[in-house]
């Protein structure tokens, strides 16, 4: 049977995402082998709803091959640095000086040296940790501080997770509509959009809704915190013609359980409306997967 | 002219409606440059009219010429980004966008030159005026696109610009009172989030009061520390749990980070976005507070101009 994948996404921060991806993670865990996967890399928090869970694995470091110089090979003819569309090479005077930080590992500028003085050598850039907390197994991608190919560790995690087997797969994806935010939807079966009802929220849902017309993969919108604002979504999923799969709530009993990352297990309505969300889109992603 | 960048690491804890809100307590002086490219909501905070807009182009579009392939695969081989789709999954050679990054090392390899590229517009940048006022400079990435970083450099440079013409202005009023760019960050700890803060004479932490909101301000302390940036902090939707504010106060407390004030989880802040106002403008102790924190932000501001001034 081919893994099916959900990835769980909003445009804007803070609107549930990690709640919806979590709850419904946890809820599959009970019918078929899950992995929830973490790929808001720059702000992994989809953990510390499990706080049982083990650790399964050393940590993944995540590396890329960035150039290294020979200097005595080098004559600074500057044609690797004229190649890089990084910037990451910088040849001046007959100097070269290679940037780690910029570089995206992209293997370019080696083989383009005409005297052979670059070689390649790992660079860690994030790490991968994996945990299993009773039935459901968990994949955490992780950016260095300071470092910015989140699109490298996103693509690792993506990887680590794919080479287990599983029946479903659960990405929890970053804010935003740009590279990781296309990293982490890209090879999903179906998505969710979580969407609260504010004018922000309306605002980025359509871009979220644009980047996921663009990217040809079905969806469906999650309202939640429904009643905290008066905003409207309706209009979008009418115009998008995206079906609207879910409503939950807004309850300050669940806004502070959602403080101290503790499901919702004490409100039973919003514990089925996840349940039904999550058959919903398996259903959907399903016929997805039946379709290719 | 002085900058000070909003940020939080975590989405949703405040950083637009606070930075929209000090951009109001600080007119007629303050520019707002929405540096939240993939969700700009500055626009919406401050009520701007929309203006028109002018089209951002990033680095070239990379595409595969079917008519000029020879299918031999040599491009797939050396895309480190499994970028390229081919047989026997799909009938040609195609470069698959959304994990594209534009390296151009397909084109080294391809030797039949099928290797195209074209100019794609990624964004629109604008300049609007918002309600009260106050230039904002904002702008929209095309879904899907990846130079996020790039387009927040030309929010900053644009918004700067306007600054130097404000401070003449301002000059010739004789009111003494420097520009302030107010910078709203894009959530995270990333590549956009760098290019907001670089340069900021002063960062505004919004740290949200729960166990995310303290994990992902932490994350982010420690990037902006390795950055040598100057913060100040204010906490936000206190209330809910107490363990929580505490944390909070003492992430900010350990760092070494002044606390300009605390902003409880109140509706009544959503009603005042509703009616066109920013927090400021709220009812109710969760509006006072506001006004108490931002007083402290800009007094820190204050001062930092003038340690710098001595610098000098």
């Amino acid at each position: 049977m081919p893994i099916k994948t959900i990835a769980v996404a909003s445009g804007k921060g803070g609107t549930g995402k990690t709640t919806v991806a979590v709850h419904i993670a946890n809820e599959s865990a009970k019918y078929r082998k899950t992995i929830l996967v973490d790929l808001d890399v720059e702000a992994p928090d989809s953990m510390a709803y499990f706080p049982g869970a083990r650790r399964i694995n050393d940590s993944a470091i995540v590396e890329v091959g960035i150039p290294k110089l020979a200097p005595a090979l080098c004559d600074g003819c500057g044609i690797c640095a004229k190649a890089c569309r990084f910037g990451a090479l910088l040849a001046l005077g007959g100097v070269l000086t290679i940037d780690s930080q910029i570089c995206k590992g992209c293997g370019r500028c080696e083989p383009l040296c005409p005297h052979g003085a670059l070689t390649e050598a790992a660079f860690p850039v994030g790490e991968v940790s994996l945990y299993r907390d009773d039935r459901l197994t968990l994949a955490e991608g992780r950016l260095k501080i300071g470092d910015i190919r989140s699109t490298q560790v996103i693509e690792e995690t993506k990887r680590i997770a794919r080479s287990r087997d599983f029946e479903l797969e659960i990405r929890d994806c970053p804010p935003g509509v740009t590279c990781p935010t296309t990293h982490a939807v890209h090879g999903a079966d179906y998505l969710i959009l979580v969407a609260e009802p504010t004018e922000f929220s309306h605002h980025d849902l359509e871009a979220a809704l644009r980047l996921a017309r663009e990217m040809k993969v079905t969806t469906g919108i999650v309202i939640n915190k429904e009643g905290f604002g008066m905003a409207s979504l309706e209009d979008l999923a009418a115009q998008y013609g995206v079906p609207i799969i879910g409503r939950i709530k807004f309850s300050r009993e669940k806004a502070q359980a959602g403080a101290i990352t503790k499901m919702w297990s004490e409100d039973p309505v919003a514990m089925e409306e996840l349940g039904r969300i999550l058959d919903f889109a398996i259903g959907a992603s399903a016929a997805e997967v039946h379709n290719q | 002219m002085k900058t000070l960048s909003v940020a939080s690491g975590k989405g949703g804890a405040g950083k637009t409606s606070i930075a929209a809100a000090l951009a109001f307590s600080l007119k007629p002086r303050s520019i707002f440059a929405d540096c939240d490219v993939d969700a700009a909501n500055g626009a919406i905070a401050l009520r701007a009219e929309s203006a028109p807009g002018e089209p951002y182009r990033a680095g070239p579009g990379y595409m595969i010429n079917p008519a000029h392939c020879s299918s031999c695969g040599a491009c797939r081989t050396a895309c480190r980004f499994s970028a390229i789709s081919g047989p026997p999954e799909t009938d040609g050679f195609s470069i698959i966008p959304e994990l594209c990054e534009r390296c151009a090392a397909c084109m080294d390899v391809c030797p039949s030159r099928a290797i195209e590229t074209f100019v794609k517009t990624a964004g629109m940048l604008y300049v609007s005026s918002g309600g009260p006022g106050i230039p904002i400079v904002h702008a929209e990435l095309v879904p899907g696109e990846d130079t996020s970083g790039k387009l927040v450099s030309l929010v900053r440079k644009r918004a700067q610009e306007i600054a130097a013409n404000l401070t003449n202005a301002v000059s010739a009023n004789a009111t003494g009172e420097e520009t302030i760019i107010v910078v709203d960050c894009p959530p995270g700890i990333g590549c956009p989030v760098i290019a907001s803060t670089t340069g900021a004479d002063l960062v505004l932490l919004v740290i949200e009061a729960s166990a995310s909101g303290n994990r992902d301000a932490s994350r982010l302390v420690t990037l902006l520390k390795s950055m040598k940036r100057q913060m100040v902090a204010v906490i936000n939707k206190t209330g809910l749990n107490e363990t929580m504010d505490r944390r909070a106060r003492g992430l900010a407390i350990d760092s070494g980070i002044v606390v300009a004030g605390e902003i409880p989880f109140d509706p009544a802040l959503r009603s005042a976005e509703e009616s066109g106002k920013t927090w400021v403008s709220a009812a109710g102790e969760a509006g006072s507070a506001t006004r108490r924190a931002l007083r402290n932000v800009e007094k820190m501001l204050e001062s930092t101009i003038t340690s710098q001034f001595h610098k000098e």
